[in-house]
């Protein structure tokens, strides 16, 4: 084995470095040199809550804003009739790694005023804490239940804030954060046992299929998982 | 071309006025063996259990060109009561290696599976947290077809394979052929040294972190009682 190798394993035991305070991508752009209508505006209403902005890929702009006041800002985006952004397209999560912030990122478009824009909320490793937009917008539930599962990010006042891709009982963590080892925590033997003593009902039930609030059919015992040994452990 | 020349053993016993036609026998003699099994292999209703782009090759092995209804798979079984051969065709992922047990579990016997295609098999290029690697961990595989997608030419040699494989069966060891306890519904197929040995690290990944590092055995089988080979060994 090589000296590479056992340096790759130290940096393995050693962990991810503590905190690295700079910020994840490209340099930021004070919001007031933005050609983008909705940027500029968002700089003169919210001042120092505005934390930056660039533009991306051409025409697509971004901007960054403290988490603090992101509910504030993000439903002043859809109310006020010069920008009604009234769609969100996408909520996800970008993890930079290092101990930088995770970045929680909206995807929005005005269908009014056919203009795209994408929010970026920084929020440190000690505090991944935001506050939901499904009051605003009904499409970010399951697209903020898939950030919190695969990055942990609460969102406050979320109504069904579980778990949505990972199994509901899923104890090895969140998935997509760079911290997290590829093949998972347990040993793939641990894993399996896991995975087969899961009760599927409580994924292709009433509720999962879209039919909350309604009580689940008391289901005629079954092979393969009552009564199983150890089924449901 | 009638049913006495398909049938296996059968003895020209010439007599007049026979039971097929002048000089055909008015009895037939075979082995109950032989009369079951050219039943089964030419009967066979396979279980889709298609999760990827395997799936689509299999689509394509029972549409006309391919044609798989020739070989008495005239009716893909969408329910696993009345299904003889499960056709696992892509990726399972953990959340759904309950739902493939208790599809296995459902399946009455005499009941046999395909693994198609590398992900099924072996998990493919998916070594990561969220992927079983390979269903001989949860159900008892007869067949593997390597591919990534197999063509259907494979699915249909794999296929043809199990037929060969009943053909050579016998009802006074089909405890032999089929050895599963049926008690173990919804348990792993192997235990916990062979799924280790079958999933150990191929060293393609450098963040191998576990809380629970087993040894990597060898694919050493358990010694069963004296001499008596599994044929799912």
């Amino acid at each position: 084995m090589t000296e590479e190798h056992l340096s790759a394993f130290d940096a393995i035991a050693a962990g991810p470095a503590p905190s690295d305070p700079t910020t994840g991508g490209a340099p930021r752009l004070p919001a007031a040199e933005s050609d983008h209508p909705s940027i500029g505006a968002l700089g003169e209403r919210f001042g120092d809550a505005v934390l930056g902005q660039r533009p991306t890929a051409g025409d697509q702009h971004v901007v960054w804003i403290a988490p603090a006041r992101s509910f504030e800002i993000l439903s002043w985006l859809k109310d006020d009739p010069d920008q009604a952004y009234d769609m969100m397209s996408d909520v996800t999560g970008v993890d930079y790694g290092n101990g930088r912030p995770v970045e929680v990122v909206y995807q929005m478009f005005s269908t009014r005023h056919k203009r795209a824009l994408r929010v970026r909320c920084p929020l440190p490793l000690d505090a991944l804490e935001i506050d939901s937009v499904v009051p605003l917008w009904r499409s970010a539930d399951w697209l903020e239940r898939e950030v919190y599962d695969l990055f942990g990010v609460t969102f406050r006042g979320h109504p069904n804030l579980k778990r949505i891709l990972m199994p509901l009982d899923y104890d090895e963590g969140h998935p997509l954060r760079k911290d997290f080892p590829l093949r998972g925590r347990y040993s793939r033997a641990e894993q399996t046992r896991r995975a087969l003593s899961q009760d599927v009902e409580r994924y292709y039930g009433h509720e999962v299929l879209g039919e909350e609030g309604r009580e689940p059919q008391e289901l005629a015992p079954e092979i393969g998982t009552r009564g199983a040994e150890g089924g449901g452990a | 071309m009638g049913l006495k020349d398909k049938l296996p053993g059968v003895g020209p016993v010439p007599t007049s006025g026979g039971i097929f036609g002048d000089g055909s026998p008015t009895f037939l003699t075979s082995k109950i063996d032989a009369i079951i099994n050219w039943g089964r292999l030419n009967s066979l209703w396979p279980m889709p259990f298609g999760t990827a782009c395997c799936a689509i090759e299999m689509m394509a092995s029972a549409a006309s060109n391919y044609d798989l209804a020739r070989f008495g798979m005239e009716r893909m079984s969408f329910s696993p009561r009345q299904a003889d051969v499960l056709i696992c065709a892509g990726r399972v992922p953990y959340k759904l290696a309950p739902v493939l047990r208790r599809i296995w579990d459902q399946m009455p016997q005499p009941k046999w599976c395909v693994s198609m295609g590398a992900c099924a098999s072996s998990g493919g290029v998916f070594d990561v947290y969220s992927m079983v690697q390979g269903i001989d961990t949860i159900v008892p595989v007869d067949v593997y077809i390597p591919g990534c997608p197999p063509r259907p030419e494979g699915l249909i040699y794999g296929l043809m394979m199990i037929q060969e494989k009943i053909r050579q069966e016998s009802l006074s060891r089909h405890f032999e052929h089929r050895a599963e306890d049926p008690l173990r519904v919804a348990q792993p197929r192997a235990n916990e040294a062979e799924i280790s040995g079958l999933t150990g690290p191929f060293g393609n990944s450098t963040r191998q972190e576990r809380l629970s590092t087993g040894q990597v055995p060898s694919r050493k089988a358990p010694e069963g009682e004296s001499g008596r080979k599994l044929i799912h060994d």
